[in-house]
């Protein structure tokens, strides 16, 4: 059964990474189209990270001590002054695993 | 010096070596979300052939990541491949920006780079700078993430049979911080923060209401909010 369950997964991602690299697909993309898929990436992050920021477990979360919360901010301004993606990763997930496992627990 | 037809100026082992550098930092950063994704796997009871599996064949973090949240709540075979098809929906845009760019290539090179066309790999691909792709830095940088994303797995399942309890450290966090260095420097325009926005805002509306279908709703409400700012904004000038 999982089995079943990761080939089917693999298909179905494969498939949707591949489908519009296919010549053959008699598909062709006007100017507008382009410019409304330019917007998916950013759209895709900010829709990933931002449930896993503000929410736990479908409530919302107000508190300010949120170790999630303030490593997300600590990211954005890292990145912002040092342009440094590694930079930012490792800082942010440091203070995270502070804040969590230390200051707020 | 003999010229091709092909503008590639620098030699393919040059191109693959700058594509696998540009890519270290997110291949690094990635390290923990693998190793996450390995050990969770042996959690909800998959073998460490399966869950190494998962990161071999399926390579795509978010999906692995869900899906294995659906498992060990003994969802069934549908509702694991309806989200699947939700959570990967983003890849057909991915494939469509580079249509125009992967489709002349020969059918190995488009099953080569469609298999490694991650977020990671489409953001150090530009998909309308009017060059064409450089198949062989794609090919260092998507195939380098590939092998770091699968040596995390790996350890992942090496730590996870040996130490219990190691997806309650909060890892998933390293899926924030990745994510967080790859958006801030896209944010250009006034358009594209209008699309975070809203991208933001019906994401986490969507957590809250646990709307099945939420994250593909707020995907498209962000790229439409982006969109209509930007053509408001030309309409105006």
């Amino acid at each position: 059964m999982i089995a079943l369950t990761l080939a089917a997964m693999a298909l179905l991602v494969f498939a949707s990474r591949y489908l519009f690299l296919e010549p053959r697909l008699p598909i062709e993309l006007g100017p507008k189209l382009r410019r409304l898929m330019s917007y998916a990436t950013p759209a895709v992050l900010s829709a990933v990270i931002a449930p896993m920021v503000l929410s736990h477990q479908g409530e919302l979360v107000t508190d300010w001590q949120n170790p999630y919360l303030l490593g997300a901010i600590a990211a954005v301004l890292i990145m912002l002054l040092s342009k440094n993606t590694l930079l930012s990763t490792v800082l942010s997930m440091l203070l995270f695993v502070i804040l969590k496992f230390w200051l707020f627990a | 010096m003999s010229h091709t037809v092909d503008s590639n100026s620098k030699p393919p082992s040059k191109e693959l070596w700058l594509g696998t550098i540009a890519m270290t930092p997110l291949s690094i950063a990635v390290a923990p979300w693998g190793f996450l994704v390995g050990a969770y796997a042996l959690e909800v009871g998959l073998s460490p052939l399966e869950a190494q599996s998962l990161s071999l064949f399926v390579f795509a973090g978010t999906s692995q990541l869900v899906a294995l949240g659906l498992l060990q709540a003994q969802a069934g075979f549908v509702a694991i491949m309806l989200t699947t098809a939700l959570i990967t929906s983003r890849h057909l845009l991915y494939s469509m920006a580079l249509r125009d760019k992967i489709s002349p290539l020969p059918a190995r090179w488009r099953y080569g780079l469609g298999f490694l066309l991650t977020d990671e790999l489409f953001v150090h691909t530009p998909s309308n700078d009017g060059k064409p792709l450089n198949k062989w830095y794609a090919l260092g940088a998507g195939l380098s993430f590939y092998i770091a994303w699968n040596l995390a797995t790996l350890l992942g399942i090496l730590a996870g049979s040996a130490i219990p309890n190691l997806t309650e450290l909060g890892l998933e966090f390293a899926v924030v911080a990745t994510f967080t260095a790859m958006l801030v420097p896209m944010i250009r325009s006034l358009a594209i923060a209008c699309c975070c926005a809203t991208a933001s805002t019906v994401a986490v509306l969507a957590a809250v209401m646990d709307w099945q279908a939420g994250l593909l709703l707020a995907i498209l409400s962000g790229m439409f909010a982006g969109f209509i700012f930007e053509q408001a904004q030309e309409y105006l000038q």
